[in-house]
């Protein structure tokens, strides 16, 4: 019996089940925010699954010239990936299932892998999209990064802590010094919509220039599961900026701290989906620029007033 | 970085209609492009040899979807050029009502795919629901939303009234102060000024050398248009002004066809208020002498030019058309090179492109399917009932 | 004279310039002035053309006169239409190619081939415009003589399944 608990945690809550039926949710409130802005009507809530199950029935198609164990292998690289990023957030409440000191540049890695199976994934399908996609897709990555990381240290350096969950913990002790991270918050915002591939940052896979990106050869079931992994990064990011930023649970536990989960990460994808309408999507060499001469120093900034704070309150 | 050749079409997502371009990349630049066309010829010009003069009209129609009120205006200016007939005044304003009306559309679908192409959808979902409204005025005055086969040799079919009239206008003025919002957004929105700035340049020798037209050549700075140059129907009697932009980018093309909406609005509100009285069609024989003639038309993608030969009997000799977006199509090539791979849907959306006016016209298919009338009351309540299965309530709109 | 001085005054430069060479010039109506060529003499033309003000080449239409091939050039100022009419015989259709004065020309020139059979020469090599990769390079769907309906019993679109 034992046994079966952290087994359940990991299957069912906060693991795979919960991200996957979440991340289908947050796909269909981001939809549908979308479209209200956009003054049209949106799908009705079951779309996502309608989509999900849909893709699931059709069939896989494997290019010849792709190496066919990496290509059906990586999806479920991603979704692994992205599921155990999720295991040292704090959800549902203060503490996350797993939290370690330095755990905040573990996530943060694995949170990079999805990234990396989506290159992968367009360079071993070798199709000129593809490969096109792919190498936006590093390219993209290399530009939003740094500033990711960047402005995540800043919290870390105020909490003295590279544990989320301590992180969390501060903040909810301390709850006066969340404003001050205004700057970071927004930065990392904007890097996680980098990272999420969203408009206007949608570059790697652009319909309208390279059809499917890096996903063009994917299709049926794998498919699937890359757009499942892209909707649970989502997740995860929302809830990775949630506890870093926003102060986790804000120190509830058990339904009440669901309750603010659920409340915050759909806050987050509020103002994600608010990015999503408001812009023309950008060039890729816009958008390093944007990344680099813009973003990177604002999340530097961020750091060192953090770092001036630190010393004034001793 | 080895060099990469990208297909782009005949089907791809940035592309409405097939056409084909290959594109040389190195990384995200482009080093070379090719045109290809051809995917859409039907053969209307053998086709319009074995019909008469009547039922061309209706075969030019559909040259284009878009522009059909361009074509069936310039065919028939030359045929009533041919057969020395006077058409009405009423009629020819009523034309020139259409006309307007069409540009407006056609802008307005532009403004929405050039949204689209450049990821910027909730300007093409905005345009979009706009367009509705030119489109209920053409529904209104017609029948038709899309071919409005409002013209017939010798006049047009039906007159316009006061009703009719008063519904125009009321549509037009909200869409003068939506448009007047869509040429803030444009210009002030930084991400579109990013996106079109210094994109697809044609400077204003080339664009003459290749023989660019319409909305195109006139970001430019090449002040051509025909309803200046040789005005035709009433053009010389409306008030408008001739809109060009120097930049001779993607964004002159913006602001172009923005600007032109506007003298649109003016031009489709002068026409309604002085709409002359009279007849609105004159009676014109089957059988045409022989002759040749050759016209011009501003459609809104640009001059649009058609020649005709009758030979005496009932159908014509010899018909051709040449549609605007052929003559754009030789700029796409120069704009595109040395671009970024990112701004070539945008390159090809900024001519506005219309393949099926370009590739013409051979092979009918004969089968009659089953036919039944609905009436646009049962269409949408059919539409609402499908949704409502599917769980979407479209009746709250 | 008076009516139409502007388009008397193109006529008789060209006829000027290329005595000989023009023949069955005549103003129609106002803007549009129209005329017959040599054929050899068309780039030259053309270029005249082109430095006088009529730098746009609207369009190029080909005919089938029966006897002759021919194409109408169509140049314009934007205001005014010259139409240079050139013909060839039917046995050997060849035309100039236009495109060191109008690069814009490709694809009218490329249509003569394609729909009449005249061969222009000086073009560059390429795929074919407009008519599909797999039609008989042979046959010319714009000539009288070609019929729809000969050419669909001999090609048929999709072939017939027997019941």
């Amino acid at each position: 019996m034992e046994s079966i608990i952290p087994l359940a945690y990991l299957i069912i809550f906060p693991g795979f089940l919960f991200l996957a039926v979440y991340g289908m949710f947050l796909q269909w409130v981001d939809r549908k925010l979308c479209a209200v802005m956009q003054n049209r009507m949106g799908p009705p809530w079951f779309q996502p699954f309608a989509d999900f199950i849909k893709l699931l029935a059709k069939e896989v198609i494997v290019p010849d010239a792709a190496d066919s164990a990496m290509f059906r292998a990586l999806p479920y690289f991603a979704m692994a990936a992205v599921i155990t990023a999720l295991v040292s957030i704090p959800v549902s409440g203060p503490a996350a299932l797993f939290s370690y000191q330095g755990d905040l540049v573990a996530v943060i890695y694995l949170l990079t892998i999805p990234t990396v199976t989506f290159f992968l994934a367009g360079w071993s399908s070798t199709s000129p999209y593809s490969t096109v996609g792919s190498m936006r897709v590093l390219t993209q990555l290399f530009a939003y990064e740094v500033p990711l990381m960047l402005s995540l240290i800043g919290p870390a350096i105020l909490a003295g802590s590279w544990n989320i969950s301590e992180i969390a913990a501060f903040f909810t002790a301390h709850p006066v010094l969340i404003p001050s991270q205004l700057l970071g918050f927004l930065a990392a915002l904007i890097a996680l919509q980098v990272k999420l591939e969203r408009m206007p940052f949608d570059i790697p896979h652009a319909k309208n220039e390279i059809v499917g990106g890096q996903f063009t050869e994917y299709s049926g079931r794998l498919l699937n599961f890359f757009l499942l992994a892209v909707d649970m990064e989502l997740v995860v990011g929302a809830a990775l900026v949630n506890a870093v930023f926003l102060g986790g649970s804000l120190g509830f536990a058990g339904w009440a701290g669901i309750g603010v989960f659920l409340g915050k990460t759909l806050f987050i994808t509020f103002l994600l989906a608010l990015l999503k309408v408001l812009m023309a999507r950008i060039r890729i060499e816009q958008m390093i620029n944007f990344c680099w001469k813009y973003l990177a120093p604002v999340a530097m900034a961020q750091v060192a007033f953090d770092i001036f704070l630190k010393f004034k309150l001793g | 970085m080895s060099k990469i050749t990208i297909p782009l079409g005949p089907q791809h997502p940035a592309l409405k209609e097939p056409e084909n371009f290959m594109l040389v990349l190195e990384g995200e630049q482009i080093t070379g492009a090719t045109v290809n066309l051809g995917y859409n010829h039907r053969g209307m010009e053998k086709a319009a040899e074995n019909r008469t003069y009547i039922q061309n009209l209706y075969l030019i129609e559909r040259v284009c979807g878009i522009c059909s009120h361009s074509h069936t205006t310039t065919y028939i200016t030359n045929v009533e050029e041919l057969a020395k007939c006077e058409t009405p005044k009423r009629a020819l304003a009523i034309r020139t009502l259409f006309a307007e009306l069409e540009r407006v559309h056609s802008h307005l679908l532009w403004l929405g795919v050039a949204g689209y192409e450049m990821g910027f959808e909730t300007l093409f979902m905005y345009t979009w629901r706009d367009r509705e409204q030119v489109l209920d005025c053409l529904e209104m005055l017609s029948g038709n939303r899309v071919h409005y086969s409002i013209n017939t040799i010798g006049g047009v079919r039906r007159d316009i009234s006061a009703e009719q009239k008063a519904g125009v206008i009321k549509r037009i003025d909200y869409l003068i102060e939506r448009t007047n919002y869509y040429i803030k957004l444009a210009l002030e929105e930084p991400t579109v000024a990013a996106r079109t700035a210094n994109v697809g340049k044609l400077p204003p020798e080339v664009a003459i050398e290749r023989g660019a037209v319409g909305p195109t050549a006139r970001a430019s700075g090449i002040a051509r248009d025909v309803r200046k140059d040789e005005p035709y129907l009433i053009y010389n009697e409306l008030d408008f002004k001739l809109i060009t932009h120097n930049t001779n980018d993607v964004f002159g093309r913006l602001v172009v066809r923005a600007l032109e909406l506007v003298e649109s609005y003016k031009m489709i509100k002068e026409v309604l208020n002085n709409l002359p009285e009279g007849p609105i069609a004159v009676k014109v024989p089957m059988r045409i002498a022989p002759g040749e003639c050759v016209n011009h038309y501003e459609a809104p993608r640009g001059e649009d030019i058609h020649y005709l030969k009758a030979n005496g009997t009932d159908k014509p000799e010899r018909l051709k058309v040449r549609a605007p977006t052929l003559a754009n199509l030789q700029s796409v090539a120069y704009m595109m090179e040395g671009g970024w791979l990112a701004d070539v849907p945008l390159v090809i959306a900024a001519i506005d492109p219309c393949m099926s006016c370009t590739d013409r016209a051979v092979v009918w298919d004969p089968k009659k399917g089953r036919k039944q009338v609905y009436g646009w009351e049962e269409l949408r309540k059919l539409s609402i009932e499908q949704y409502k299965r599917r769980g979407v309530d479209f009746t709250r709109l | 004279m008076s009516e139409f001085a502007r388009e008397e005054k193109v006529k008789a430069d060209i006829e000027a310039k290329f005595a000989g060479a023009v023949t069955n010039a005549s103003v129609q109506r106002k803007n549009r002035v129209w005329l017959e060529l040599e054929p050899s003499r068309l780039p030259e033309l053309l270029a005249w053309l082109k430095a006088a003000g009529f730098d746009h080449l609207a369009t190029v239409t080909g005919f089938d006169e029966g006897e002759n091939l021919g194409a109408h050039y169509h140049m314009t100022d934007t205001k005014m239409l010259v139409n240079v009419k050139v013909k060839t015989p039917r046995t050997n259709p060849v035309l100039p190619s236009v495109l060191k004065v109008f690069p814009g020309a490709l694809s009218y020139e490329l249509e003569l081939q394609d729909m009449l059979g005249i061969k222009v020469e000086g073009l560059p090599p390429g795929r074919r415009y407009p008519l599909d990769d797999d039609f008989p390079t042979d046959q010319y769907p714009l000539r009288k003589d070609w019929k729809v309906e000969e050419y669909l019993a001999k090609n048929p679109l999709f072939p017939t399944e027997a019941k």
